[in-house]
């Protein structure tokens, strides 16, 4: 009884995803929950988990690595021990009772494994004639000499020679930490030390001859299309066709949510079981804030849904946050933000911006939003037109905080810290007067952190 | 003796008995943790001894010492405190019943392992002779410690040399719970003294007077210079071995009832109201006086701080030097030595470790040497050639082979403020004291919490060459170096060892000085002037670029040997000689490797949790991003020595081995 393996959907848009790669090999034992394989979906890369049991069989058309699959499509199968799959192409041998397969690499003693590294065949392309499989010194010397000539004595129901798996790349720590240094990506170079270690001297040759890393765009270049680039592109289009954006700016007096941020600052660091809290960001004060004045104005956080505007629950203040990453923009969603502590908004938030940089959101971390915040302060942005995440009814972007001379009510002049805010929401559900009243209690909110933070 | 006198030991054991009850309740109420073995039933032998000792005489005693400690003087709140683990306890909470510390007074410890004390007496012995103080010492220990070898090498040791010893064998006729009639072919300890040559005595250990009377006698024979005297106390425990423990599978309740009706205490009171006139009223007023110190020093030990968990592992080694002098500064790299006057001066390892001993035994007269054939002969590698004539037979004192005896005295000579050194010849033989080096020497320090130093400097010949075959090859330094409050010591070269030998007679720990046979003759420039290497201090015999070598001893010379050649071939070794196992310098190790990313440990022994492999261990932990290549391990095969050559050539790392495995590991 044989199980496929499908691409599955990750998203409630998702159509295809990119083939990562394989987390196992073609004949491993493969049990309920292992990580099979690794898919680019929507807006993350995910690991695939199997939900049935067998050996891992990839057919020889089998997806390559940076492949789009369409959702559903087979990528290939799990087998019971002995079991032939489809495209199998009988063996001559396959009449002899297969000896006892065993689902994990060849067996081999480590002398034999010492010869077959000296005359540089990988273990795993010698055919074992040895009990259950195991490789023998003969065996590792009929393939040197003879390596056209060898027999398919394999005990794998499989007649197709087993891919040769280049040697994962080696490379000592060192050679790693002087890649780390100079920015450089050992994975891709030859080494030159025993086993074909990449070493030190690998790496520096790698960085004189002008090896560079980092697959930055050149200048001239024609660059493939991701699938998360392409996730973007639709949604960005699909909010623009589907809504009626508009966008309001103020400008808020940020001094005290600074003055607030320093307290913070100078608090002693406090000491939780995953580590240290860190200090809340001015993103996350004013995540918290936004998550206050929403519960007040519902319908900023509302979805159309057909024939019925929806409004969120005050448990349901799913707020997303907008991340730059190198792969294009993510954006995470924090849980029921109006339940959350300031510090431990803060522990998810940057434990979510992190993982959408290293590439590991799950799709559901970034499901289920009703808000989303957007900062470009840190690029001395002031005001712009941030674009409704769908199927949300607002945005709101957040500004550089400035320090700018202010006319207080007395006439006097005064240095406050400035920031401005822009609010796009979705004029279908959203009049403008209603929208201008969510702007100005975020604006008061912001100029009197401490009392909206007591909730 | 005076009405007070009388008193006076009345109230001591009174003391004693009601703090061991009160102890007794506390632990029955665990509020005491771990063993306590109470004194009840023999408080007259500690009261009648230390009746004529003063707080310069110092005692050593044993597992069952409360009394010993109580009747030298300790209050008994400092007693209490230690068994309730606080930082007011005499031991700072580190001992417990069984190791209970107060040098202030004497109290030089007891010791949870049977034996070592009798030792550590003649030790203190041996002090107060060498440096003529008229102290006398003590040794506490039951009927189980005289059928240790401690005792027969002890009571030797202090009859040939004459040592103001007293040894006092509380025979309570059991240990633990077998009987002496069963473990000792004589029921009688006390002429066992006359095959030693020494004066003995049998006396009621449960009559006060009696004990007092001998103990006066002995201790005056001693402070004469009339040597040691063995005093068997006849007596009997009446509680259980430990507390907590069951008493009636080896001895019947009708036994104990009965010596318990010779107690001690009840017969000195009837004795001083009916034979001394002593008043009723007066004793009742000792009676009450001591039920309220023993209340109140119990409420002291219970309201006092538990020790400061920071301060686990203060103490393990001295922190300052005493006794000499400031010095120069030391040359401690290795590389920018002194220069003498003449430069051209080159001497041998020997030479230049005898220069250090017989320079630091001009200005230290605490300095002392023992060992076998180290007096008029000058010692079987010619250590102390000489040195005999200048400093004659205390100073420089052949011993009976009795490897554990001497090393014993040793410690309790250090603990008294003398220096020994003693001198091995070869280092197997040390195997045979390494209980008294690893359980009482190197842990002293740190039980007493820093109140003694031991400066006991362990020297002996190591390696394997010369068909000296398995009992005269051993090195061992890994074993040592295991061991916390030991320093372990393998100079290279005679510049180092002269150095290093000059420290280890300055410093206050106790010093393993391991040197191998091999290299005794090989010579180098060694100034004439003084210096002094610091331990943990690693010299980089030789700069390279590609890998580094970490080496000891002969491998240091092997490896140098071939770095010529390996450099032609345009690889180029980094050696480097941490010229102590212990501390080891691992910084210097691991600069060394940070710069070449390999890392080579040459090694004479055997490798199994040996030197290399600790080092390989805190590269790995430390340098893991510095490391270009695995680390390797070239030693000793794993066998004892043999002897005929090819054998023995098979055993150990060679010239050819070692550049081949620089050649392998510059390849990874
Ligand atoms: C070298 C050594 N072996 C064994 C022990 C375990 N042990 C502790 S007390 C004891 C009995 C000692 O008897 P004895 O010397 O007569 O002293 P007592 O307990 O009778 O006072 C033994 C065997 C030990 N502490 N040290
Ligand atoms: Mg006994």
């Amino acid at each position: 009884m044989s199980h496929e393996i499908v691409i599955p959907r990750l998203g409630w848009s998702m159509e295809e995803g990119t083939f990562v790669g394989w987390l196992k090999k073609d004949g491993d034992l493969v049990r309920r929950g292992d990580a099979v394989f690794e898919l680019e979906g929507e807006k993350a890369s995910q690991d695939i988990e199997a939900v049935d049991e067998g050996i891992l069989r990839i057919p020889p058309t089998g997806p390559k690595p940076g492949s789009l699959l369409k959702v559903g499509a087979v990528v290939g199968y799990l087998v019971a021990a002995g079991e032939e799959t489809l495209w199998t192409v009988p063996s001559p041998m396959t009449n002899s009772p297969p000896a006892l397969e065993s689902a994990l690499p060849p067996a081999a003693a480590p002398s034999v494994r010492r010869q077959a590294r000296e005359a540089g065949i990988a273990i795993n392309d010698v055919a074992g004639t040895g009990p259950g499989g195991r490789v023998m010194a003969a065996d590792v010397h009929r393939t040197r000499t003879s390596p056209q000539q060898q027999e398919p004595v394999t005990a794998l129901p499989i007649a197709n020679p087993r891919p040769t798996h280049g040697r994962s790349a080696v490379a000592s720590p060192r050679a790693r930490r002087v890649a780390a240094e100079l920015g450089l990506n050992w994975s891709t170079l030859t080494g030159t030390g025993a086993n074909g270690r990449i070493r030190e001297r690998d790496v520096r040759a790698a960085a004189a001859s002008g090896h560079s890393s980092t697959s930055a765009a050149r200048a001239g270049q024609r660059l493939p299309l991701t699938s998360r680039r392409r996730v973007i592109a639709q949604r960005m289009v699909a909010s623009r066709q589907q809504t009626v954006p508009v966008t309001l700016t103020t400008k808020a007096d940020a001094t005290n949510l600074v003055n607030l941020r320093e307290q913070f600052k100078r608090r002693e660091p406090l000491k939780s079981v995953g580590g240290s809290t860190p200090i809340p960001s001015y993103q996350d004060i004013i995540t918290k804030l936004v998550a206050e004045v929403l519960k007040r104005h519902p319908r900023l956080a509302s979805r159309w849904d057909e024939d019925a505007i929806v409004l969120p629950a005050d448990d349901e203040l799913h707020l997303g946050l907008a991340v730059d990453t190198e792969e294009g923009l993510l954006v995470p969603v924090i849980r029921n933000v109006g339940g959350l502590s300031l510090s431990e908004l803060a522990g998810q938030s940057r434990r979510l911006a992190d993982q959408a940089r290293a590439g590991k959101l799950v799709a559901t971390e970034m499901q289920g939003g009703v808000f989303t915040i957007t900062n470009l302060g840190a690029f001395g942005i002031d005001a712009f037109t941030p674009v409704i995440n769908l199927p949300e009814a607002a945005i709101l972007g957040l500004g550089a905080i400035r320090r700018e001379p202010v006319v207080l009510d007395d006439g006097q002049i005064a240095a406050r810290h400035q920031l401005t805010l822009s609010l796009t929401f979705d004029h279908r559900i959203v009049d403008g007067a209603p929208a201008a009243r969510f702007l100005q209690d975020v604006v008061n909110a912001i100029a009197n952190p401490s009392a909206w933070l007591l909730g | 003796m005076t009405n007070d006198q009388f008193l006076s030991l009345f109230r001591t054991m009174l003391i004693i008995r009601h703090t061991e009850e009160e102890l007794a309740r506390c632990h029955q109420r665990g509020l005491i943790f771990g063993a306590c073995h109470t004194y009840v039933g023999q408080e007259a032998i500690s009261t009648g001894v230390c009746a004529h000792l003063t707080n310069d005489d110092p005692i050593f005693s044993t597992h069952r010492g409360h009394g010993h400690a109580l009747a030298k003087g300790m209050p008994p709140r400092e007693l209490m405190a230690e068994l309730f683990g606080r930082a007011t306890g005499c031991s700072r909470g580190r001992g417990g019943s069984m190791h209970l510390f107060s040098p202030e007074i004497g109290m030089m410890g007891t010791s949870g392992i049977v034996g070592p004390c009798i030792l550590q007496a003649c030790g203190g012995g041996y002090s107060s002779k060498l440096m003529k103080t008229g102290r006398v010492a003590a040794a506490f220990f039951g009927d189980g410690a005289v059928n240790n070898g401690a005792f027969h090498e002890g009571l030797n040791m202090a009859a040939i040399w004459k040592l103001p010893v007293l040894f006092i064998c509380e025979n309570n006729q059991f240990a633990t719970e077998v009987p002496f009639s069963y473990s000792s072919g004589s029921p009688h300890v006390g002429r066992r003294a006359a095959n030693y040559g020494l004066p003995g005595f049998e006396v009621d250990g449960n009559d006060v007077l009696a004990v007092t009377e001998v103990a006066r006698e002995a201790v005056a024979r001693a402070r004469s210079g009339g040597g040691a005297t063995l005093i068997e106390c006849k007596t009997y425990r009446t509680r259980a071995h430990a507390e907590g423990m069951g008493d009636f599978t080896y001895r019947t309740r009708e036994q104990v009832d009965e010596w318990k009706l010779r107690c001690p205490i009840a017969s000195l009171r009837q004795r001083l109201l009916t034979e001394f006139g002593i008043a009723e009223a007066q004793l009742q007023q000792v009676e009450s006086e001591i039920t309220a110190l023993v209340a109140e020093s119990r409420q002291f030990a219970e309201s006092s701080p538990l020790p400061d968990a920071a301060t686990a592992a203060v103490n393990v080694y001295a922190t300052r030097k005493t006794g000499i002098p400031a010095r120069p500064a030391s040359n401690a790299d290795g590389q920018n030595r002194p220069s003498s006057g003449d430069p051209s001066r080159v001497i041998t390892f020997t030479q230049a470790t005898h220069e250090a001993l017989s320079e630091e035994m001009a200005v230290n007269p605490t300095i002392f040497v023992m060992g076998e054939g180290i007096g008029i002969r000058g010692g079987n590698f010619k250590t102390t050639a000489g040195l005999y004539d200048l400093y004659g037979p205390e100073r420089l004192c052949d011993t009976p082979i009795s490897e554990r005896g001497f090393v014993g005295l040793a410690g309790g000579a250090a603990m008294t403020g003398t220096r020994p050194v003693i001198d091995f010849m070869f280092a197997d033989f040390i195997l045979d004291s390494v209980g008294e080096i690893v359980n009482q020497i190197a842990k002293m320090q740190y039980m007493s919490s820093g109140r003694l130093k031991m400066p006991v400097l362990l020297r002996g010949c190591i390696g394997i060459g010369h068909s000296a075959a398995t009992h005269h090859s051993g090195s061992y330094y890994a074993m040592y170096a295991q061991v916390p409050g030991l320093r372990v010591v393998v100079p290279s070269n005679a510049y180092d060892a002269k150095g290093l030998l000059k420290h280890a007679l300055r410093c206050d720990d106790p010093v393993m000085f391991l040197e191998h046979r091999e290299i005794l003759t090989t010579k180098c420039h060694v100034p004439t002037e003084d210096y002094e290497i610091e331990f943990g201090r690693a010299a980089i015999v030789r700069v390279g670029r590609d890998v580094t070598v970490v080496a000891l001893a002969r491998m240091v010379h092997l490896t140098l040997s071939v770095c010529e050649e390996l450099e032609r071939d345009g690889i180029s070794v980094e050696l480097v000689d941490p010229r102590t196992v212990s501390p080891l310098d691992t910084d210097t190790i691991l600069q060394s490797v940070a710069k070449t990313g390999r890392l080579l440990i040459v090694d004479e022994p055997p490798a199994p949790c040996g030197f290399a492999a600790e080092i390989a261990a805190q590269v790995t932990d430390a340098g893991f991003d510095d490391l270009d290549a695995p680390i390797r391990r070239l030693t000793g095969v794993f066998t004892p020595t043999p002897y005929s050559p090819p054998l023995e050539a098979a055993v150990v790392p060679t010239a050819a081995m070692i550049a081949d495995a620089i050649r392998s590991l510059v390849k990874e």
